[in-house]
């Protein structure tokens, strides 16, 4: 049985249908990536999955437990953690309070600690800035605040929107460095890309969205070099 | 060049700077007019100053509750005024019998930790029962909704008490320990304003240690600038809410309590004009921010006390301290215009960026 299995999920905008019926499942220790166009339902289905919005029909079960019902909070604490689209970070909190916010739900706190120096080590940048407001952070530096943010809640499962979105191409080669660090580490990850090339080259599998419908899927290098997805996303 | 821009000038300009320099005419002409007469001495402006650190306290106490409650629901709480109200007759009911028994007299410190206690415990209660019942449902309502539902609430509460403890002003009671006064340099320093205002900075100074310092406080931050994001961080942003309603709901309550020993009297009506006054303050000093709400209520408690005197005296107009009230809304209605985002709103746009 899969970590995370989406099972023929419908939501719904008021009266639009933004997924009509996505099913995906997401094995321990996997990446798997959602590629597709502008508005093709992959930011809904993170969303769905980390409890913003509820699924009108369809189910989502995580380590075989149902999170139907759940609020946002409680999918998060229980270790589905969702890095949103733009980052979302709080600007008005300095960069410590942001991270100690990661591990808001956890009372381990000697452990948060030492998560937190491991953090800095992982970005230093991060430890110089410290003291300072995260709303003050370059674009690149506030993507590192997000994911190493999120890492201090110790997720099993990395829900991640477009990481890479905004960012100079440098960076960007960074940005699945880390990822590909980060699921070394034995965190499962499921991957939200624009930039196909990349995220079919990192991942496992991938999933192609189309207006709200999965119309691909297979291992990431397989989709990287099929035709339809070339013409599609690769130009 | 000049022909243009006058070309240009609308009426809603004209009466705008007509308004603003008008304004500014009163309140110079009239400090200078007042300065020169010399008809007060020092002693009575150290009074005017001492009643307005006093009633700015209260303002600044209230005006926490309305930029919390803003700034984690963009909701205007609209019957925060009406839980100051509640504070104040908790207060009362365990102030008369203790005033009765000689107990108000002789223990003042026991007897005011007891009212105090009561009345917070009380409008904590009822602030967050209004959250529970009245606003939760309507949390993801967009447009004025949410606001009518609080002018309800407001009425509800008004009305509840009024049917409970009649619409009749009953006097609060009146300590000898209160009336009496410190002198320092030959000054006349009342008690009761010593108690009231010591106490509102420790309880606004432990609010903002709560809110800075603490898990909840940061959580409550975090929902403020983005609830969605906090939940994500597994914040339960109901919980964030009822602590915000919970420390608002302390804040009125104490408020309410001074407010009453203050004026002397506790009725169905008294959140009223405190509550508008110290929404404006929380707007004065940027709704939302917490040091911005406490700097407005103080600010409006002084040109409150002080103005009237001060602004109107030397341009002849009688009785100024009269026009208390007139001189408190003219202030906010010109920050509504002229400042929107409040006296400190520039500086928080800069943070921002
Ligand atoms: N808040 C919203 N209200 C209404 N429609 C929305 C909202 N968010 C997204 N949609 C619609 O749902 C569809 C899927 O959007 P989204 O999941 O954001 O796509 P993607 O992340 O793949 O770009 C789009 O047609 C979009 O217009
Ligand atoms: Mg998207």
């Amino acid at each position: 049985m899969a970590l995370l299995e989406v099972a023929d999920i419908h939501v719904f905008y008021d009266k639009i249908e933004a997924l009509k019926g996505i099913s995906l499942a997401v094995e321990e220790r996997e990446i798997v990536t959602l590629v597709g166009g502008n508005g093709a339902g992959k930011s809904t289905t993170l969303r769905a999955i980390s409890g913003l919005l509820h699924p009108r029909q369809g189910s989502i079960r995580f380590a075989g437990r149902s999170l139907a019902g759940l609020g946002a909070h409680e999918i998060a604490a229980g270790g589905v953690v969702h890095i949103p689209e733009g980052r979302r970070i709080f600007g008005r909190l300095t960069v410590n309070e942001n991270l100690e916010l990661g591990a808001f739900t956890r009372r381990d706190r000697r452990d948060v600690a030492t998560d937190k120096e491991q953090m800095l080590v992982l970005f230093p940048r991060l430890r110089e800035r410290l003291k300072q407001l995260a709303g003050t952070l370059s674009g690149g530096e506030q993507q590192m605040l997000a994911a190493a943010r999120a890492l201090m809640a110790r997720p099993r499962v990395l829900l991640m929107d477009e990481p890479s979105m905004g960012l100079a191409p440098m960076l960007v080669e960074q940005v699945f460095e880390t990822i590909g660090r980060i699921n070394q580490q034995g965190v499962t990850i499921l991957l939200v890309e624009q930039n196909a090339p990349m995220a079919l080259g990192i991942a496992n599998r991938g999933y192609v969205l189309e207006s709200g419908r999965i119309v691909l899927d297979g291992p990431g290098r397989d989709l990287l070099d099929d035709e339809r997805v070339r013409r599609a996303y690769l130009g | 060049m000049v022909g243009r821009n006058i070309a240009r000038l609308n009426a809603v300009d004209v009466v705008l700077w007509g308004l603003r320099v008008g304004v500014v005419a009163v309140v110079v002409i009239g400090t200078v007019g007042t300065l020169i007469k010399g008809r007060y001495n020092a002693a009575q402006w150290f009074d005017f100053i001492m009643f307005g650190l006093t009633i700015g306290s209260i303002y600044a106490q209230i005006a926490l509750g309305y930029t919390m409650v803003y700034g984690v629901l963009r909701l205007i709480n609209f019957a925060h005024g009406d839980i100051v109200m509640t504070g104040a007759f908790a207060g009362y009911f365990v102030a008369m019998p203790l005033d009765r028994s000689g107990f108000l007299e002789d223990n003042p410190v026991l007897a005011m930790a007891a009212i105090l206690l009561v009345a917070v415990i009380v409008s904590t209660s009822i602030a967050v029962l209004t959250e529970r019942i009245a606003y939760r449902p309507f949390r993801r309502v967009v447009g004025l909704a949410p606001l009518i539902c609080a002018i309800g609430v407001s009425f509800f509460l008004e009305q509840t008490f009024r049917g409970m403890f009649g619409s009749a002003v009953k006097s609060y009671p009146d300590p000898q320990w209160q009336r009496a006064a410190f002198h320092v340099f030959g000054f006349n320093v009342p008690r009761i304003d010593v108690l009231v205002i010591g106490l509102a900075l420790i309880f606004m100074g432990l609010l903002y240690l709560i809110v800075q310092r603490t898990r909840m406080g940061t959580a409550m931050r975090a929902v403020a600038e983005d609830g969605e994001a906090a939940a994500l961080m597994g914040i339960d942003v109901n919980k964030v809410v009822v602590f915000t309603f919970v420390l608002g709901g302390a804040m009125a309550g104490i408020a309410g309590v001074f407010y009453a020993f203050v004026y002397k009297q506790v009725y169905f009506l008294m959140g009223f004009t405190p509550g508008i006054k110290a929404f404006g303050a929380a707007v004065l000093g940027g709704i939302g921010n917490i040091p911005g709400a406490m700097l407005g209520g103080f600010f409006l408690g002084m040109v409150e006390s002080v103005g009237p005197t001060l602004f109107l005296d030397g341009i002849g107009i009688p009785a100024p301290y009269q026009l208390r009230d007139l001189i408190a809304f003219t202030l906010l209605i010109m920050v509504l215009i002229f400042r929107p985002h409040g006296l400190l709103g520039e500086a928080l746009a800069k943070k921002r960026a």
